[in-house]
Parts: structure tokens; sequence; C-alpha cells
């Protein structure tokens, strides 16, 4: 007699997931007011300071926003007057969460945005991006990391993203 | 398990019935069916089929080498295995509970349950795990932070009601330690469930920069039986006879050895000198405080005449710290938080979560919480039609 010996099958534990996509809004050619969004972490109050000085003569609002949890509905619905949203700066787990899913409810309303991540953190910005349906999120990487680091320090590594900045806004 | 094969007719098996076979007259064309008198058709590629459990060993290792695990073996999720589990379940199997994020997953029962059978729960603890799941998507609970944060946190899952005999859990001595199947495996599910489901893989959508050991499990019963006080869940509204879980974006808990207050306030003291540390998210982002207080330290303080809201009320009062030492996290700390030059690690009474737990002993533990991050959620294990449960044999 032959016996054939068969493995039951064993199930996927993995969540399934919903494709979905949401456009990006297209930078504007040109623009007047710029919201700077900082979430407060070390070094963000530098950077913003350094990317905006680049921008040159334009309108700045600035406004706080909570690092690892959402922004308040006072502060987006200050933000959405804006042309334009820079937000800073994504250098943690929850601090990169949240200011991902703020961007995406900017880029909701229709107001652009480009968000700000140290590098050993944009990865998971992009990814988390994509799961919720906008893989194209504008990030912009700054030297991993910026806690820790004296004032020169961080002004050096964010001088370096200005060439960035002006590219991806067409600025000659 | 072993069943008969089917009859399956290729180019290779004849599917001969048997009688034709027992009586040598085959009907297949190959003629060629006996084999030194064994008198069963030989273009069958077998006469009996037995279906096995999965090697654990090969499974585990398989599943592990996919990160679908904490490190830890697992138990094979066959269908019959996830099938019982979800005789437990009121929904349909394939009903969306919840999205986990970051990966924004689809938390379903039977989702829930495969991550649950790896886990080694039994198939009663189904219905604890879904109102968990529940319970950590509620947007207060903020799961995209809890999640992604490189702070060491971990869910607390808290079980109040009749379900922690009724299920085996352990409210007593030991009950943050290794050996019960409950305690241990429900919170070690939840953690596979943020692992398969939500994606929190240490690295891609976990980013703890260590991690903690209460990842793998934090879950336990409220010794209700000797707590002088309401348990949680009657302090948040439910009936004493209901049963609740309760979830909490909580630390690893850090241990208040007391051994000689013999008053409130002495007792009180030493655990908020343990609790006011510079370092915890707490200190500069004031939130939720967990004391899993044992009944001893419990009785202390009643005997000299405390409520619960007396203790709440004292360890906010005077669980602060300055603000120099406070304004260390990566928030900046909000200088509303400052008050007559300190910083208090809570904003309200409420948010110290104080239950009784464990046996005989004089230690308390305390865990920081999520800071200002994230909320508990308390939910009560119901039916679909929103009738709170007594018991968990309403779901067989």
């Amino acid at each position: 007699m032959r016996v054939k010996l068969t493995e039951k099958d064993f199930l996927n534990p993995l969540g399934e997931v919903e494709n979905k996509k949401i456009d990006l809004n297209p930078l504007p050619y040109d623009f007047d007011q710029v919201s700077l969004i900082n979430n407060t972490k070390p070094g963000t109050e530098i950077i913003l300071k350094v990317l905006a000085e680049s921008l040159g003569n334009r309108e700045f609002l600035r406004v706080k926003k909570p690092a690892g949890t959402p922004a308040s509905e006072r502060e987006i619905k200050k933000t959405s007057s804006s042309d334009l949203a820079i937000l800073a700066l994504g250098d943690c787990g929850s601090c990169a969460s949240w200011l991902v899913l703020d961007a995406i409810r900017l880029e909701k309303l229709g107001i652009p945005t480009i968000s700000i991540f140290s590098d050993h953190f944009a990865p998971f910005a992009r990814q988390l991006a994509e799961s919720h349906g906008i893989s194209d999120l504008r990030i912009l990487e700054v030297e991993h990391p910026i806690a820790g680091l004296n004032n020169d320090r961080v002004e050096e590594k964010a001088l370096k993203i200005v060439p960035n900045l002006l590219y991806i806004l067409q600025i000659p | 398990m072993t069943r008969k094969d089917e009859i399956i007719v290729d180019k290779n098996s004849c599917g001969c019935p048997i009688d034709n076979l027992v009586d040598d007259k085959p009907s297949c064309k190959n003629k060629k069916t006996i084999i030194n008198n064994d008198r069963l058709c030989d273009s069958r590629k077998s006469d009996m089929e037995f279906f096995v459990d999965p090697d654990p060993e090969k499974v585990s290792l398989d599943f592990y080498q996919n990160r679908f695990t904490d490190g830890l073996p697992i138990i094979p999720p066959t269908r019959e295995r996830v099938n019982r589990f979800l005789n437990y379940t009121i929904h349909n199997p394939e009903d969306v509970l919840a999205i986990l994020p970051p990966k924004m997953g689809q938390a379903t029962p039977e989702k829930i349950a495969i991550n649950s059978v790896m886990a080694g729960c039994l198939p009663s603890f189904q219905t604890v795990l879904e109102q968990a799941i529940i319970a950590v998507s509620v947007d207060k609970f903020n799961l995209e932070g809890v999640n992604a944060t490189t702070h060491p946190v971990s869910i607390c899952t808290i079980i109040n009601g009749p379900l922690i005999d009724e299920i085996g859990m352990n409210a007593s001595v030991g009950c943050l330690a290794p050996s019960n199947i409950a305690n241990a495996t429900i919170g070690r599910a939840l953690r596979l469930c943020l692992i398969n489901i939500a994606g929190a893989i240490p690295g891609v959508g976990d980013h703890a920069t260590q991690g903690s050991p209460a990842k793998y499990s934090y879950c336990f019963g409220e010794n209700e039986e000797e707590n002088p006080w309401e348990p949680l869940h009657v302090e948040r509204g439910f009936n004493l006879h209901e049963s609740t879980v309760t979830v909490m974006a909580a630390e690893s808990p850090h241990n208040v050895n007391d051994h000689r207050s013999q008053y409130a306030e002495d007792l009180l003291d030493t655990i908020i000198h343990t609790a006011t540390t510079a370092g915890c998210n707490n200190s500069h982002v004031p939130g939720e405080l967990l004391i899993i207080m044992s009944p001893e330290h419990a009785r202390t303080i009643k005997q000299d005449g405390w409520s619960k809201k007396d203790v709440q009320n004292y360890i906010h009062e005077n669980s602060h710290l300055s603000p120099i030492l406070a304004d260390r996290g990566g928030s900046k700390l909000d200088e509303k938080n400052i008050r007559d030059n300190q910083v208090q690690i809570t904003r309200s009474p409420q948010d110290v979560v104080l239950v009784v737990a464990g046996g005989p002993g004089r230690h308390t533990m305390i865990s920081h919480g999520f800071g200002g991050g994230s909320e508990t959620v308390t939910m009560p294990i119901t039916l679909k039609n929103c009738f709170n449960q007594k018991s968990v044999k309403n779901y067989k």
C-alpha cells in the first residue's frame, strides 16, 4: 500500500490592503504665501529659517503643531490659506508618521506640500505615504541626526538641502 | 487526521471502484492492477493519503524568515484551528473591524484569529482580541504614533469583569510574569496582529530605538476581589458584571518597593518619587500614568480613609519636576504646562490610571504612558446588537 503524507495548508497572517490613490497638488509656478509648519522637534526652527531665507521676499506664515500627534483643526485651517506648505521635521517614528499624515491632510485640502525628513526616516515616510495612496509625496531629505546637534551643525545640514528645494520649486 | 483518497482520474490514475479492484476486474485501460497480491491499482499515486499538521519547527522558521513572528515559535495557523477561533466571533470572518496603520492593513476576524492561533491563544480569547484591536484603532489611541515611534511604548491590555475568571486570566500573584496562557498569549497575539496586519515590524513600521520586552506581551486582569475601590471599568461607567478590555500605550512597568509606609501619604510619596522622572514622555508632554497597585498597598491607603479619587488627586498634584529637566524630550515643552516653575507629568487626576493587581507583597508597578500622544480606550465585550455580554459563553 502506498501512503501519501500531506501537510495541511496554513493561512496567511498578513492583513489585506486596499489600493487607493490620492492626487498630489501641483506646485505653483509662482507663490506669495508659504506656511512653515514646525513640529517643535530640536533643530526644526533653524531648518525652516534656512529654507525660508532661500525663498527670498515672500510672506511666511509660521505654524506650530505637535510632533507625535495630528495638527489640530485650527492649525490645519490656519495653513490652508497658503500657496504652499513646508513641513518639518520627521526625524523619529511618531513625528515622521504625523508629518506625512498632516501633509496628506493639506494635500487633500488642495495645498501643495514639501516635507522635510531626516534621511534615516525618509524611507518610512515614503512607505507610509504610499500606504495612504500618495506615493509621490514631495519629501526632502536632511542628513540624520539633527537632534543633539548645536545650531551651527544644524544650519550646515539645512543649507545642503536648499539646492534641492529650489530645484523642486523651479527657482533659478 | 486521515481520509481515503478521493478518486481523481487523470492519465496516471484510473479511478477504478474498489469493488472492481478487489474482484480483480479493473475497468481501467492499464489492466495492470495487481502487484504482489495487494489488489490495488498501480496507476494510483497513492492508496491512502494522510493529512498531517504542518511541522511547527519548519513553519515557525518559515514564518520567522518572512518576518511574520516575534522571533518565538508559533502554532501553525491551519484552517481547522482558525475555524475553532471563528466559532467565537459575532462577525463574518471577512468583516473589516479596523484599519491598522502604518500599513493600513485590514483587521478581519479571520486575520485576528490566524495571528491568535500563531500566538498560542485558546479559541475563547477571540472576542477579547477583536475588541482590543478595535480599541487600538480608535483615533485618540493614536496607533499611527504608537506603532511608529522611537519611544519604547508597548500596549498594555487590562481585562476587567467576569471574563477574567471565564478565560482563566491571572490577576493575582505573578500577573505580569510568564506563566498564564491568557496573560501571555493575548498580549502576544495583539503584537503579532500589529506586526502582520499593521506592518509594525521593527525597523520597518516600528521604529522603537531599542523596543521593549513589554512588546512581547503586557496583559493582565485587574484583581477586583482584592481591590478596595471600584475597578477600572466601573470607574469608566460600566457595570461591575460587564466585561471590558482596556488598552493603554505604556512603557515597561517599573517597580515601587515600599515595605515600611503605614500611611497613605508616605506610600504615595514613594510612588510619586518613582514616577516623577525626567526622560519619560510624560515629562515634556504630560499624559496618562498607569499605577498597578498591589492589594496590600491599596489596603494601607484605603485603611487611611482615602478614596480612589483622593489617590488620583494626590498623585496628580504632587507628580511634577522642574522645567529644565522636563524639557529634554522630542517635542518642545509647551509653556502652558509650567505652573509655579514645575511641570506636572499628568494633565488631570483622570490621567492617573489606577488599577489593583498582583498578589501578596508590598510592591506596586508604574508605567509611564506615551505622554499626551495617546489616550487609553476601554471597550465593552459586546454582541453585534450592542448588548454588553457578561459571559464569554455567549459567543459559543
